[in-house]
């Protein structure tokens, strides 16, 4: 041992390394090539919509109308119409927000997170996500904007300095949301849009009409495709990978902040901000799953979203809702071992109360059936996997139901008790977001690429340096 | 030291095993002097040093699980390093033996008294279960990880990563419940009433930076000697302290998380835990842990530069290793000394006693086999991981 100089290592002898390393699966299957890919995306921009997006965009614009009514009959008589009673004075319209937001973590995460980690599989699926997610926060911010019935209103959940020196709260969690939920959307957008930017110029080069010429041009802010211009792009796309990522985690902590600094019972638990982040990123992997199963039925994408992005996403969910289980399993065990009468009737009280049904619903959909992704098999079925994230979805939102009415609902008073049920105006207004996501959601796949055709050709065995065409291998031989 | 570059065996380890050992057991012989000086003292000294090499231990196990789990190359060249330190964590069964001693010092609960929330928590805290739960988390860590480490030795190709990658998804799941309980066991139940949700990920998160920290260290003292200097190259190194770097902000974050949520609440029976980390010197400690553990590491790691040049590195390693003993010193220690910070020369000797043999069996487990799993199909392909 010898700690003051160092020692020089002759040379390896490399040829003690008996093993060598299976060349690994293609992440594109189809013998693609750069053209067939630009081809394959760009159609579906160019060409005409088939029939189930014409009757898809028609249901979802009708949804979306239903929504928009009823948000109209909520201006004109007030949040009366919803179920809310006295000690649930927060009921559907927070769940689904938390709901929504969480389903907008998987984009970022896809994009920034994998991207840092060098995930190659990612670059099929995170156009697409990116979308979804930015979808999903339009539906998330629809409900803090009509939370308490008096739209005009809405200005004073800014801090807009005015006359009468009256500011929102800043000790407010709810306040931080404000900040924390517009600043992910402002950098999700900026993130999407600069890996929008190559294969926006694309179409423009390949437009056919004036108007695409014109839109697609001014999209495309000038892009060359020149050495220099890859350059500031990659390093521009790097910077906002980390600037993203941070982001993916201090949202959801921002929203479980909203339950967690106040002292009610189930609501006050210092697990909340990773156990929120990890519930959020599974609900939006699982989301992910499910419109990626449709895209790549109805569009013909099974070379772009293949098997294995299907299989590595259920990894992705099995680890997550792991997680959650493993914090719900914690809290129920601290909540015993605090000792704190309250803190365990409120538990109790989620398991074998007046709820439970809805608690036993979140175990078995979040806990108890993502096990079925330890099987190969179940991860290479399309149809069962279709069924599990639609499934994981309905767990994770009742999780946020069970968190948000169950503490509520029994509080520190028990003449005040009393149980909650929505009335069919937040039945209407939920299911009207759901039309409000998948009104955009066609409208992207139908005029932008959903896949990043640049990012997949980088996956390519062609985009290699070291590649050789088989041809040129021949004549070299 | 010196290496065979045909069987990629390090020969001419003896003199560094003996050091090793001769630290371990001077550590000891000291520790046990100190004993019978100022028992409270050792004690609390004691479950510091073991906690710190535990979860140094327990850290590497995780590299280990993590490296098979993500099906990862790029640390296949570290591999070795990181089994052996995993290899030695079953060891540490043997140093928990003085804790069991010394349960009514360091642990209010082993004597409930008249006190309605030990009594109340006495199913789950009591000394038989203790012992018996501390048994089992060694054993089923001793299970895997002896498997884990028998087919990484006796590994001939790609079929036994996949056996590894199997045992070792099981063995995350495992190892998360494990690793909680433990903590919960070993260090929050110090203060027998307090409790928090987060406190099993917090130990994670200062568990698993030291060791992805001291595989640096380790790597770099290796290579200090002239061994896997063209292997281990500054691409490993850079990402080593990407994840360091990224385990730096997950430590901040979870640590700040637990702080600001019973901070914003405001319950005595929560803040008493932080209010007793403020008193007198202790609120220095606080502060050193807020500066050592994540601002400056934060602010040097963020550099490109200071990832691959391994004498920044190198500082960098070893001011968190000291902060993951500050850090836990700052979680066990205001038990015995309320009034303020008060080291003590037992401190130390615990340290060394425990980790010259830690180490000493370290060092055993990495000379025992070939410094890099020349087996593995994905060695090459590591070793000139990002390389143009």
């Amino acid at each position: 041992m010898n700690l003051i100089k160092p020692k020089k290592q002759p040379s390896p002898d490399a040829t003690v390394f008996s093993g060598s390393a299976p060349l690994p699966e293609p992440l594109i299957t189809g013998k693609q090539t750069f053209a067939s890919i630009t081809e394959r995306i760009s159609a579906i921009v160019e060409g005409k919509p088939p029939k189930g997006w014409m009757i898809a965009f028609s249901f979802s614009v009708s949804i979306l109308l239903m929504l928009l009514g009823t948000i109209g009959y909520l201006a004109d008589e007030g949040i009366g119409i919803w179920g809310l009673n006295n000690p649930v004075g927060w009921g559907w319209a927070i769940v689904n927000f938390v709901f929504w937001v969480g389903i907008g973590h998987a984009g970022t995460l896809i994009s920034a997170v994998l991207h840092l980690f060098r995930q190659k599989w990612r670059t099929s699926i995170n156009r697409f996500a990116e979308a979804m997610t930015l979808f999903a926060v339009i539906c998330a911010l629809v409900f803090p904007t009509i939370h308490v019935g008096r739209i005009w209103m809405l200005h004073y959940v800014f801090p807009i300095p005015n006359q009468m020196e009256m500011w929102p709260n800043f000790r407010s969690p709810l306040l931080w949301d404000v900040f924390a939920v517009s600043i992910y959307f402002a950098v999700s957008i900026l993130f999407w849009f600069t890996g929008l930017i190559p294969d926006l110029a694309t179409l423009r080069d390949r437009a056919k009409t004036r108007a695409r010429k014109f839109i697609f041009g001014a999209l495309a802010l000038g892009w060359r495709g020149s050495n220099r211009h890859w350059q500031h792009y990659e390093l521009a796309y790097l910077v906002l990978a980390g600037l993203a990522t941070p982001l993916v985690l201090s949202v959801h902590s921002v929203v479980s902040t909203d339950f967690a600094t106040s002292i009610l019972p189930g609501w006050h638990t210092t697990i909340f901000p990773p156990y929120f982040v990890a519930g959020a990123i599974f609900s939006g992997f699982a989301m992910v799953m499910t419109l990626g199963i449709i895209a790549r039925e109805v569009f013909g994408l099974k070379d772009f979203i293949t098997l294995k992005h299907l299989d590595k996403m259920s990894k992705i969910m099995l680890v997550t809702g792991s997680m959650v289980g493993y914090s719900y399993a914690t809290e129920f065990f601290i909540a015993w071992y605090g000792g704190n009468g309250y803190e365990m009737f409120a538990f109790i009280n989620r398991a074998f109360g007046p709820y439970a049904w809805a608690y036993w619903t979140m175990i078995s959909c979040n806990v108890i059936i993502p096990q079925l992704f330890w099987f190969k098999k179940i991860r290479s079925n399309v149809k069962i996997l279709f069924v599990l994230s639609i499934l994981v979805n309905v767990g994770m939102w009742f999780e946020r139901f069970v968190i948000v009415v169950s503490s509520l609902s029994r509080d520190f008073l028990p003449s005040a008790w009393a149980y909650y049920s929505p009335t069919i105006f937040d039945i209407m207004t939920f299911i009207g977001t759901f039309g409000l996501f998948f009104t955009f959601f066609l409208l992207f796949l139908r005029f932008l690429p959903m896949v990043s055709m640049t990012e997949v050709k980088g996956v390519l065995p062609a985009a290699d340096p070291h590649y050789k065409a088989p041809e040129e291998v021949k004549e070299n031989d | 030291m010196n290496i065979d570059l045909k069987t990629y065996l390090l020969t001419d380890t003896a003199s560094t095993r003996t050091r090793l050992l001769a630290l371990g057991v001077l550590g000891l012989v000291l520790s046990f002097f100190g004993y019978f000086t100022n028992p409270a003292q050792f004690y609390h000294s004691w479950l510091v040093a073991f906690s710190f090499w535990a979860t140094l231990g327990l850290g590497a196990f995780f590299f280990v699980l993590m490296h098979h789990v993500t099906g990862a190359f790029w640390s296949t060249v570290i591999r070795r390093i990181v089994e052996s330190v995993m290899g030695a964590l079953p060891l540490l069964l043997i140093f928990f033996i003085p804790i069991i001693f010394g349960l009514h010092t360091l642990y209010h609960w082993s004597d409930p008294g008249e006190d309605p929330l030990l009594i109340w928590k006495s199913p789950y805290l009591n000394t038989t279960f203790f012992g018996i739960r501390t048994v089992l988390y060694f054993i089923v860590w001793y299970l895997i990880i002896s498997k884990l480490y028998k087919l990484s030795v006796n590994q001939t190709g790609e079929e036994d990563l996949r056996r590894m990658r199997r045992v070792s998804a099981a063995g995350t799941v495992i190892f998360a419940l494990t690793f909680t309980f433990a903590s919960f066991d070993w260090l929050m139940s110090t203060d027998a009433h307090w409790y928090s949700t987060i406190y099993g990920v917090y130990i994670f998160g200062g568990a698993y930076l030291s060791a992805i920290i001291f595989v640096v260290l380790f790597a770099l003292f290796l290579q200090h000697n002239g061994i896997l200097q063209k292997e281990i190259t500054s691409e490993h190194y850079h990402d080593l302290g990407k994840l360091a770097f990224g385990f730096v902000i997950f430590w901040a974050y979870i640590a700040g998380s637990q702080y600001f949520l019973i901070w914003y609440g405001n319950i005595p029976e929560e803040t008493v835990w932080f209010a007793h980390r403020w008193v007198g010197s202790w609120k220095t400690a606080s502060l050193v842990l807020i500066a050592g553990h994540f601002i400056i590491p934060f602010i040097v790691l963020i550099f490109h530069a200071a990832k691959r040049n391994t004498g920044i590195f190198k500082a960098v390693a070893l001011l968190l290793l000291v902060m993951h003993w500050v850090d836990l010193y700052w979680n066990i220690m205001p038990s015995l000394y309320p009034d303020g910070v008060r080291i003590s020369w037992m401190d130390f000797s615990t340290m060394a006693g425990i980790g010259g043999i830690f180490l000493w069996k370290i060092w055993d487990n990495l000379t025992r086999h070939p410094v890099l799993p020349t087996a593995d199909p994905y060695l090459m392909q590591s070793i000139n991981f990002n390389k143009h």
